[in-house]
């Protein structure tokens, strides 16, 4: 994997969308995937996971990307959750006081036998 | 290599080109054996520091140089971001409050509160027009660092 890049792939399970993400999230791609996120919401997706499985990196400017994304999709009726927090990215979210802030689930299939 | 051994980048005030400050501090890193966890969590705190810089520094959107000096010694890493930005003490940034019961907290002030828990130290001094911050990140480096990598 491109320690570098950011990748985002989606795919779906039942009424989730699940969104892949891999590499590194920082200030020079947050954008990117908040254009992603915002796509789904506007599109009508009701139910989003976020896989963060594959994160190898990340900044504050994924939490802006994600806190603005989260309030975005409950405006629309949506609603986002999270999995795959391990290791030192879901230390970066401790240190950001950000885990409350989220539904997070350990892993994919209990987020979506929850969704 | 022997110690201490500095390494000096100058980039823009462009997120772009912290891809290039990321190139160098990792090899600087792997060279001197830097344990892995350690390199992370200097990344990450000189990613918050420089971006804070590139976007907040300057009132206009002219271009800016950053100056970064990274420098290795036996018992960890010390790195110097100097910018002739506005005046800025990261130690003096106002602990985030918590969200009232309910409400998610808001993005602003993430990054410095991170990074006062990623690195052992923060220093900064404003000399004439530039802030100079320096990042330090203890751990062992050198060749006694190779044999204990994790």
């Amino acid at each position: 994997m491109n320690k570098t890049a950011l990748s985002m792939e989606d795919s779906r399970a039942g009424p989730a969308c699940i969104l892949s993400i891999g590499g590194r999230i920082d200030s020079g791609n947050a954008a990117d995937l908040q254009d992603r996120l915002n796509k789904l919401i506007l599109s009508g997706e009701k139910a989003i996971l976020l896989d963060f499985k594959e994160v190898l990196y990340l900044t504050s400017a994924a939490f802006r990307v994600l806190l603005v994304a989260t309030d975005e999709a409950e405006r629309n009726a949506s609603r986002i959750v999270l999995c795959g927090l391990v290791g030192q990215v879901r230390e970066l979210f401790e240190m950001g006081g950000l885990l409350e802030a989220f539904t997070v689930h350990g892993s994919r299939e209990d987020a979506l036998a929850r969704l | 290599m022997p110690l201490p051994q500095t390494t000096l980048i100058v980039i823009r005030n462009n997120v772009a080109d912290l891809a290039a400050l990321t190139a160098v501090m990792e090899r600087v890193g792997t060279e001197h054996g830097m344990p892995e966890k350690s390199l992370f969590q200097l990344q990450v705190a000189l990613d918050e520091l420089v971006s804070n810089v590139s976007k907040y520094a300057w009132p206009e959107p002219n271009a800016h140089d950053i100056e970064i000096r990274i420098t290795a010694r036996h018992d960890g890493v010390e790195v110097e971001i100097i910018d002739d930005g506005r005046m800025f003490d990261p130690r003096d940034a106002p602990k985030r409050d918590k969200p009232p019961p309910g409400q998610r907290p808001r993005p602003g002030g993430v990054g410095v509160q991170m990074t006062k828990q990623l690195v052992d130290r923060i220093d900064y001094a404003r000399i004439g027009n530039r802030n100079h911050t320096t990042l330090t990140k203890l751990c062992t480096l050198g060749p006694a660092a190779f044999g204990e990598r994790k």
